[in-house]
């Protein structure tokens, strides 16, 4: 019985489209139960992610059949009325399994090797699992596909070091301080990077967050939001003995930070490190300031070029990823008889699966 | 002590090209970036510090005593001390590396305590005679230069750090290397550690001239010598704790003050009477 797998992803469809079909968490047992209802799959998981949505199914019917009807599902379901042939893609057999694992690896995900879809992959198969609409089949390829996540993890680089500037921030203050809890951050200037920033430091255990943006009302939402404080954008420069860790993303057309204004500031902090985060274009803080000891200063192109230079590494890691995955699925499903319907691909010719 | 085939000294000659073999593969590691956890550097160090400590027992064991009465015995007691003191520290993994920055220092102070004439035959007639007071004053204050040693090494390991994270180096990042404040906290804890030993060493000195009037500590170089480095020391640690000089010039300190001792040792021991050896 033949495993197929189709849907839409961030590499075959832009956002305004992936959008249209995306599975609303409680909506997932109602969907389910509809596609087995219908006879179009034996057993069947959907996975709905801001990046993916994909039906993993098991049908009765021809391969092929299956793979047309179940496009036709997803479009009726999300009551859209274009094909869509560009967009929607299918694999089967062999190469479905393949693209399981590589799902599961991180290999098909924005940020190469993130862990995040591993979650969400298993989420979506609980909840099928819990609604009994897996079988022998599906049951086999998902434990499998988990397993191969984790030899890869374990056995090569692909999940190794930062790719965004959020995670890049992080690791640079792990550099500095062995324990981010004892330690306060600042963001000054509310934007949508600076707090993806302030999140990652939080989620790693910083000690609290202040908030300080021209408008008072804005720093106040983004405080309540990471559980912090607000500050007035003019009295953030009082704050600074307690803080060790600046995430800077004004709109301000000049630096706001400079060495003149920093030297006596770090005398009141007694010279403890200082790492000082300028994501801000045009720049808030003045280069000068890292001849100053104990400060360390990044702008956004440095820490660009250490998520690119750990993007680069992970991307060498690729090959050996998917020997591992070529050999597991290989294992599982001998024949090499496989399909792959790319989009506006014809249907036909689908290969059988041994699953 | 006449120095015949395979002595204690041989011993601590194959300590040292273990040592050498750490400094090189040290190199190698140094060039990959640090960027793997390693064992290899702390295996080689071990079986080096293995050697060393059998070398050392068959110095004691000939002599009955303590082996720190010529400079040989006193730098080997140094560069026991630094290893020993490593090999504690790096159990905890992320201050492993700390053993490729001491490597090459290790490495050195063994090739030169090898240096022909720094082990001259013990005639039993030293400016002090041996007894147990005597044997752990020299103990203390060489443990404590040992402590002192490994706290530069830290120092120098923060300073390539922080060299490397205030240019955006991208070895900083890949680098398995302890983060900065922590490696301030190994030198900080180092240097009270050997500024304890040293004073507690120090402090034996009234016990040690007692009876000995022809002896005048205010006038010994080497008296006056440890004085200083005492004093050094102190500076560097309340500069640290009271007056916030912290990072890289706490740092450079803990490294001029090693170098200043390592540089001065020799000489002020050859123009000692107390300390000739």
């Amino acid at each position: 019985m033949p495993l197929v797998i189709i849907g839409l992803s961030h590499h075959s469809s832009p956002v305004t489209v992936r959008e249209r079909f995306a599975f609303a968490e409680t909506a997932l047992p109602g969907a389910l139960q509809e596609l087995r209802a219908a006879g179009l799959a034996r057993e069947a998981v959907i996975l709905s992610t801001c990046n993916r949505v994909e039906i993993y199914a098991v049908s009765d019917l021809p391969e092929g059949q299956a793979i047309a009807d179940l496009r036709q599902f997803l479009l009726d379901y999300h009551k859209v009325r274009e094909p869509l042939d560009g967009e929607i893609y299918a694999r089967g057999g062999r190469q479905g399994l393949e693209h399981l694992f590589k799902v599961a690896c991180g290999l098909d995900s924005m940020v190469l090797g993130e862990t995040e879809i591993l979650g969400q992959l298993k989420k979506a198969y609980e909840t099928a699992l819990r609604h009994r609409h897996t079988g022998g089949v599906l049951n086999k390829a998902f434990q499998k596909a988990f397993h191969v996540a984790k030899q890869v993890r374990t056995e090569t680089n692909i999940q190794r070091g930062s790719v965004s500037v959020g995670s890049v921030a992080v690791e640079l203050a792990e550099r500095l301080f062995s324990s981010l809890s004892e330690h306060q951050v600042m963001v000054i200037g509310a934007g949508e990077t600076s707090e993806k920033t302030a999140r990652a430091l939080l989620s790693r255990g910083a000690h609290s967050i202040l908030v300080s943006n021209r408008s008072h009302e804005r720093a106040v939402e983004l405080a309540r939001e990471l559980d912090g404080r607000a500050v007035s954008f003019d009295d953030w420069a009082a704050e600074f003995p307690r803080i060790d860790i600046l995430i800077s993303s004004t709109s301000a057309p000049h630096c706001i930070l400079d060495r003149v204004k920093l030297e006596p500031l770090m005398k009141a902090r007694k010279n403890r490190p200082l790492l000082l985060i300028d994501i801000a274009v045009p720049r808030d803080i003045d280069p000068s300031v890292n001849f100053l000891d104990n400060v360390y200063l990044y702008n956004i192109d440095d820490l660009q070029a250490i998520a690119g230079d750990y993007l680069r590494q992970r991307r060498e890691e690729i090959a050996r990823c998917e020997a591992i995955i070529a050999e597991k699925a290989g294992a599982m499903m001998p024949s090499a008889s496989s399909a792959h319907v790319g989009a506006g691909a014809p249907l036909s010719g689908m290969g059988k699966a041994n699953a | 002590m006449v120095v015949s085939w395979w002595t204690d000294r041989h011993v601590f000659l194959l300590a040292v090209i273990a040592y050498g073999l750490s400094a090189v593969y040290s190199l190698f590691l140094w060039r990959k970036g640090f960027r793997k956890h390693d064992f290899v550097n702390y295996g080689v160090l071990l079986a080096g510090m293995i050697l060393q400590t059998k070398a050392m027992f068959m110095r004691g064991l000939s002599l009955k005593e303590c082996p720190v009465h010529n400079l040989y015995e006193a730098m080997t007691f140094v560069d026991w001390t630094i290893v020993a003191a490593y090999l504690v520290i790096g159990l905890w993994p992320r201050v492993r590396y700390l053993g490729a920055f001491a490597a090459p220092g290790i490495f050195a102070i063994g090739v030169f305590a090898l240096m022909p004439g720094l082990d001259p035959t013990h005639t039993g007639q030293p400016p002090f005679a041996a007894n147990d007071l005597v044997s752990l004053h020299a103990a203390l204050t060489l443990l404590s230069y040992g402590a002192f040693g490994l706290s530069s090494v830290a120092g120098v390991m923060y300073l390539s750090q922080e060299h490397d994270l205030k240019f955006h180096k991208l070895r900083a990042v890949f680098a398995v290397m302890p983060p900065i404040d922590r490696l301030e906290k190994i030198t900080s804890r180092l240097l009270w550690a050997g500024f304890l030993l040293l004073t507690a060493g120090l402090a034996l000195i009234p016990f040690l001239l007692k009876n000995r009037p022809e002896f005048h500590a205010a006038s010994d170089p080497k008296v006056i010598w440890s004085g200083l480095v005492w004093f050094l020391y102190l500076a560097l640690l309340v500069l640290h704790g009271r007056f916030a000089q912290s990072g890289r010039k706490f740092a450079w300190g803990a490294v001029a003050s090693f170098a200043f001792v390592v540089l001065t040792f020799w000489g002020v021991n050859l123009l000692s009477p107390s300390h000739r050896f």
